[in-house]
């Protein structure tokens, strides 16, 4: 394993997913490592806002100019990442004239296009926006899911020849005589894990430059080359709820603060944020006043989401950076603007470029920043041209009827798995038929999650982040298993189970601040279902023993089945209450 | 265009030449316009949701009263503000008065923005139903329910049809699955849902966005489907010659003809038309025999009991006049059952115009509201409220009850009952509870009535469904999947002891006589009987 690559990758964020896409592009050998699935870090926890630059018009222009120039790129090149829903930013009767018009010039200074309208309009266009909304600007914000535009510029990067290791932490950095040289991986072992290298092997992985795109971890990865990289994460939380109470981002009209924004996501609303200074970014509160402050403040904009079902919430870490010696104290203070650290201006320890900071929408353009800088560091000439060359999934759209009528799809399903696939649609479509709906809250088929199986192995929650399976109204108390079971085929017993765990687990950790009103209900009823079906509420000490499938179905290395009827009951259950007279023996009142 | 209705067929609203056709004359006077957004004449409760703002209100609490001489005006400029939207909405219509709504026209939306409610309005004044889907557990007692989904493997079921397909929804997108013509709107569903989804209210609104979008308007099916669904229309033809009608609706060569070129099943037989309607009958009679200011009731006795059985209808009068009762009965227009479970909005809407104005009306002269039909009565309480935003007609929802259920609670049935005697000659009965009298919570309320009077023996069917729904049997590409459906009842029925079949639905009744051959009657006929009334 001593063959030396390009380039390493640290990071399967927005960032280092972009960074590794161009330089593949450009020629040049490159490897992604990333500890956990792509969008592990903040790119999966973040609010889905294609930034039209309206939230940065007033207090960083230069960012605002960039979110509107890389708005128009994505809406070409991953058309089907970006829903074009709008946005609005609304002003209430107490929030501030001047400031409603400081946004606008700010807006007219960086070339975004707006639209004032009054508030009467405004509630055309967002019927359940709050009566007393006074007016707004209109301005092209959108929706963009950032999973998949990771795993489309992942995609892109493998096909031109990029290695892409996910599951695989950076352990070290390897330096040599004042250079770094590479980094030292560990492929990891563990329940749903992507089977894929020998588990709890390392690997050291040599390359001419390596670069730090760890977001929040940066200090981490600095920190194993033995430089200082002052990261000040900062967390957000983000509401989601079960329905959209609006098809247009509503955003706030107003200087700076918390509970100010609400991003239409799929079937879904999120609503947000917070920030607040953290210490660690792995380790930190997820408090309920922020939580509640979600919701009541955003209410004052949208009254209907006060009775509103909330599904779950969740919480990232900004990876907030500022040159030593800044010393700003509020974190909202803090810029938006990237940076590039070049370790070897910097530090005198050439091979390794930090990039922190930024935002998901502007991703391209830092990672065409930073390619430019290392390929400048290599000597290599090559042009960009990421711009222009559309992702894939998005080259065409897709073809929704001939897609109901050829999968045999009914119309919404048809048109949601179009969107999610873009022009993959045909080809993952054809695999399966017939193509039952495996979750049905979000309408995702068997296809759609074979296909991901395909891509991300035995990591559930990989699949659920490539379809949505799992993530509507039931969280996937009626679903886990249904996709667990996708898996049957390929993977042993144990490795299907763990992942089934694993997801279970990972929903029922949103909801735990969702906990009143209707997921409440959902969430009890899930349980009970899991446990009389699935043994959910068995002693966990016990639980890790082989599963003695006998007992369960009297099955044929079952004692009494000898005395079973052949045809008929073998196959019953334990769960049925002991209705099969026949198996009253063998179900053990369990 | 807004939809404000063409009153095409207003000459031949009940009554408009009768007793009470001067009430017609009603509708003309200023501030009572068609669209129900006028002034509410004196002695009329205010109440509906279109008076009651449902979003947020400013601190002042002053909600701007909606013009309604402007409305038209309204629109228009709704239109042209939203034609030069910005470029930057991505494309996202929102509500404008240029298009049609199929929920024919809320016309709420178009006429003031300040006061309609949210759920009024995706594009063209559709309903936005996503939010009904907060209340979904998956829990799928609906889909257990559903008589369809158990014989129709095409069938995705109730929890696809609303509350999943809803939440798929967009703003902007129109399709929705064809599925939704195959929905009986029996409205089981909405009766197993533990958790209130407006079940009933997304499929009807769905089918009627399909229909009004998606379906081709020529087609055969179409046009079937709304000669179905305006029953009415037809058999106020046909009862004009009602023995040349029944006979030659049920004419094989015609029945051949209609099967393949209309789409109508061979097999059913096309109910007779009575040579004299209830509303005729009514008029020779000269109205009613009882004025009494403190007990009044309003009778909708909807297009079956007009036209194919007046007797449940003369039976009703006898009944309620021997417990003192004044019987009205106000002009009025299909109930809009079937009118539904075919998509057809608009249609339901225009005749709803009519039902609403005339019963609240009624009301406001200190009338309460009963209909022989369950159906019927279910539309009244519940899916006009849900469906249309005409003035009054929450109040009117509030009023309304099914005419056996009235007397159970006003008058002591029981005693009158044991008091009256009983039945001279025993008589048994196989009795079918309709799907939409369960909806009401009324399912078990003839076989409780009766259950102690000598003479009647009366056994319950079981709660399955009868298959017919409506107008859902009554079309040859379901008329197998209606019989599949049916059979568990007229299983029961042959094992019954009774050889006369009971129900309060006259499509039920339809199917059971065409399952058994029994004769079918009306819980109302029996309480006449057993009355002496
Ligand atoms: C609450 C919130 C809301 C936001 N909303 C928006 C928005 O609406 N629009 C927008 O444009 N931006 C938004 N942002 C900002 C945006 O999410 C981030 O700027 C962006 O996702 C950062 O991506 P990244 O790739 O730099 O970092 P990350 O996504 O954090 O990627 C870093 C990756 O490195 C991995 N890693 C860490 N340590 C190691 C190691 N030792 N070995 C291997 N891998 C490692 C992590 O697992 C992680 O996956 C938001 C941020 C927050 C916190
Ligand atoms: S209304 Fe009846 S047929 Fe339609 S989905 Fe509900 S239960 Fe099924
Ligand atoms: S019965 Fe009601 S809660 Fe249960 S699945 Fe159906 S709609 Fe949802």
């Amino acid at each position: 394993m001593d063959r030396q690559v390009d380039v390493v990758v640290v990071g399967g964020g927005s960032t280092g997913c972009g960074v590794v896409r161009d330089l593949a592009r450009r020629g040049l050998d490159t490897v992604l490592v990333e500890k956990g699935n792509l969008t592990h870090g903040t790119t999966g926890r973040m609010h889905g806002l294609l930034h039209s630059g309206g939230r940065y018009a007033v207090s960083d222009q230069k960012s605002a100019k960039e979110c509107i120039e890389e708005n128009m790129v994505l809406r070409d090149i991953a058309a089907h990442c970006v829903e074009e829903t709008g946005g609005l930013f609304v002003k209430r009767p107490e929030d501030s004239e001047e400031y409603f018009q400081e946004k606008l010039e700010g807006c007219k200074a960086c070339d975004i296009p707006v639209e004032v309208i009054d508030g009467e309009e405004a509630r055309r266009r967002e019927p359940y926006l709050a009566r007393d909304v006074e007016k707004a600007i209109a301005l092209p914000d959108g929706a963009v899911d950032p999973f998949r535009l990771c795993v489309s510029n992942a995609a892109d990067a493998r096909e031109h020849g990029a290695r892409i290791e996910t599951h695989a932490p950076v352990t070290d950095v390897l330096v040599e005589d004042g250079e770094v040289v590479g980094v030292e991986i560990e492929h990891e072992t563990g329940p749903g894990k992507r089977v894929h290298h020998e588990p709890g092997t390392t690997e050291e992985i040599r390359a001419r430059h390596v670069v730090n795109a760890t977001g929040a971890w940066a200090g981490n990865v600095g920190g194993m080359a033995g430089v200082d990289v002052e990261v000040r994460p900062s967390k957000g939380v983000m509401t989601v709820m079960n329905t959209r109470q609006v098809d247009t981002v509503i955003n706030r009209c107003r200087p700076k603060g918390d509970a100010d924004i609400i991003v239409p996501h799929e079937t879904a609303c999120i609503l947000g944020t917070t920030d607040e200074e953290v210490d660690d970014p792995e380790d930190y509160p997820e408090e309920d006043w922020e939580v509640d402050l979600m919701i009541e403040t955003l209410s004052e904009l949208v009254p209907a989401l006060e009775d509103a079902r909330t599904l779950r919430s969740f919480w990232g870490v900004r990876p907030l950076y500022e040159p030593p010696g800044t010393g700003t104290e509020d974190p909202t203070d803090i810029t938006r603007d990237y940076f590039l650290l070049d370790h070897g201006d910097r530090d005198d320890l050439p091979g390794m470029t930090t990039i922190v900071g930024g935002k998901l929408t502007t991703y391209r353009m830092m990672a065409e920043s930073i390619s430019d800088h290392v390929c400048e560091a290599l000597g290599y000439e090559a042009t960009c041209d990421t711009a222009d060359a559309p992702l894939p999934g998005s080259e065409s759209e897709a073809r929704m009827a001939e897609l109901m009528d050829e999968f045999g799809l009914r119309s919404p399903v048809a048109r949601r798995s179009g969107q999610r696939l873009g022009s993959r649609a045909d080809d993952v479509l054809d695999e399966y038929d017939p193509n039952p709906i495996v979750c049905n809250c979000e309408s995702v088929t068997r296809a759609e999650v074979q296909d991901a199986i395909g891509e991300a192995g035995s990591d559930l929650n990989a699949v659920r982040l490539r379809t949505r399976a799992s993530m509507g109204n039931c969280q996937g108390g009626f679903c886990t298993h249904r996709i667990a079971a996708e898996l049957a085929e390929e993977y042993p017993e144990p490795v299907v189970r763990d992942a089934e765990d694993e997801l279970y687990q990972e929903r029922w950790k949103g909801q735990r601040h969702a906990l009143w009103g209707e997921q409440l209900s959902q969430a009890m009823l899930n349980h009970l279902l899991h446990a009389t079906t699935m043994n959910r509420d068995g002693d966990p000490a016990s639980l890790d023993g082989e599963v003695d499938f006998g007992a369960f179905d009297a099955g044929p290395e079952s004692p009494d089945a000898a005395d079973t009827d052949e045809s008929g009951s073998a196959g019953t259950a334990a769960a049925d209450g002991g209705r099969a007279d026949d198996d009253a023996a063998t179900d053990g009142g369990r | 265009m807004t939809r404000h209705t063409e009153d095409d067929d207003a000459g031949d609203a009940n009554g408009a030449n009768d007793r009470s056709g001067d009430r017609e004359g009603g509708r003309e006077n200023p501030g009572r316009g068609g669209c129900g957004c006028g002034e509410p004449a004196p002695g009329v409760p205010q109440a509906g949701r279109d008076e009651q703002p449902s979003v947020f209100v400013t601190d002042g609490g002053d909600v701007p009263e909606a013009d309604v001489t402007d409305d038209r005006d309204a629109a228009r400029t709704g239109g042209e503000s939203t034609a030069d939207r910005a470029a930057t909405d991505g494309g996202v219509e929102s509500a404008s008065g240029g298009t049609e709504s199929a929920t024919g026209g809320t016309d709420s939306a178009e006429l003031d923005p300040e006061a309609y409610d949210p759920v009024d309005v995706f594009p063209g004044g559709d309903l936005d139903l996503r939010e009904g889907a907060d209340s979904c557990y998956k829990c799928t007692s609906c889909d257990t329910s559903c008589p369809v989904a158990e014989v129709d493997d095409e069938f995705p079921g109730p929890k696809f049809q609303g509350p999943e397909q809803w939440r798929l929804k967009r703003k902007e997108d129109h399709d929705i699955d064809e599925s939704i013509t195959s929905c009986s709107n029996c409205m089981r569903c909405d009766d197993a849902c533990p958790s209130s989804v407006p079940l009933s209210q997304m499929h009807n609104e769905a089918r009627g966005q399909y229909v009004e979008r998606q379906m081709e308007k020529l087609s055969v099916e179409y046009i079937r489907n709304r000669i179905l669904a305006n029953y009415r229309t037809s058999a106020s033809l046909a009862s004009m010659f009602p023995r040349t009608a029944s006979f030659a609706m049920n004419f094989g060569p015609a029945r051949w003809a209609m099967e393949k070129v209309m789409g109508i099943p061979k097999e059913r037989d096309f109910p007779e038309f009575a040579t004299e309607t209830f509303r005729e009958w009514w008029k020779a009679r000269g109205g009613a025999n009882v004025e009494n200011s403190d007990k009044r009731v309003a009778y909708f006795h909807g297009c079956y009991s007009n036209y194919n059985t007046p007797e449940v209808g003369k039976a009703l009068v006898s009944v309620y006049e021997h417990f003192g009762y004044e019987v009205m009965v106000p002009p009025q227009k299909c109930s809009g059952t079937p009118m539904f479970a075919n998509g057809m909005l608009k249609d339901a809407r225009r005749h709803a115009e009519t039902n609403v104005e005339n019963l609240v009306e009624a009301i406001g002269e200190g009338a309460d509201v009963i209909a022989s039909c369950t159906s019927c009565s279910l539309s009244l309480r519940q899916e006009y409220p849900e469906l249309f935003d005409l003035h009054g007609i929450e109040d009117l929802a509030e009023h309304t009850f099914e005419a056996l259920e009235y007397l159970r609670i006003h008058e002591n049935l029981e005693g009158e009952l044991d008091a009256a005697g009983g039945l001279d000659d025993e008589r048994a009965f196989a009795y079918h509870a309709p799907c939409h009298a369960r909806n009401q919570g009324l399912s078990r309320q003839a076989v409780e009535t009766f259950r102690d009077v000598d003479g009647v023996r009366m056994e319950d069917v079981g709660d399955s469904c009868s298959g017919i729904s409506g107008t859902y049997g009554w079309k040859e590409e379901k008329y197998e999947k209606s019989m599949e459906i049916g059979a568990e009842m007229f299983e029961h029925m042959e094992d019954a002891e009774g050889e006369v079949g009971m129900t309060e639905c006259p499509t039920c009744a339809m199917q059971m006589e065409h399952g058994t051959g029994y004769e079918i009657e009306h819980p109302l006929q029996l309480l006449e009987e057993a009355l002496d009334a």
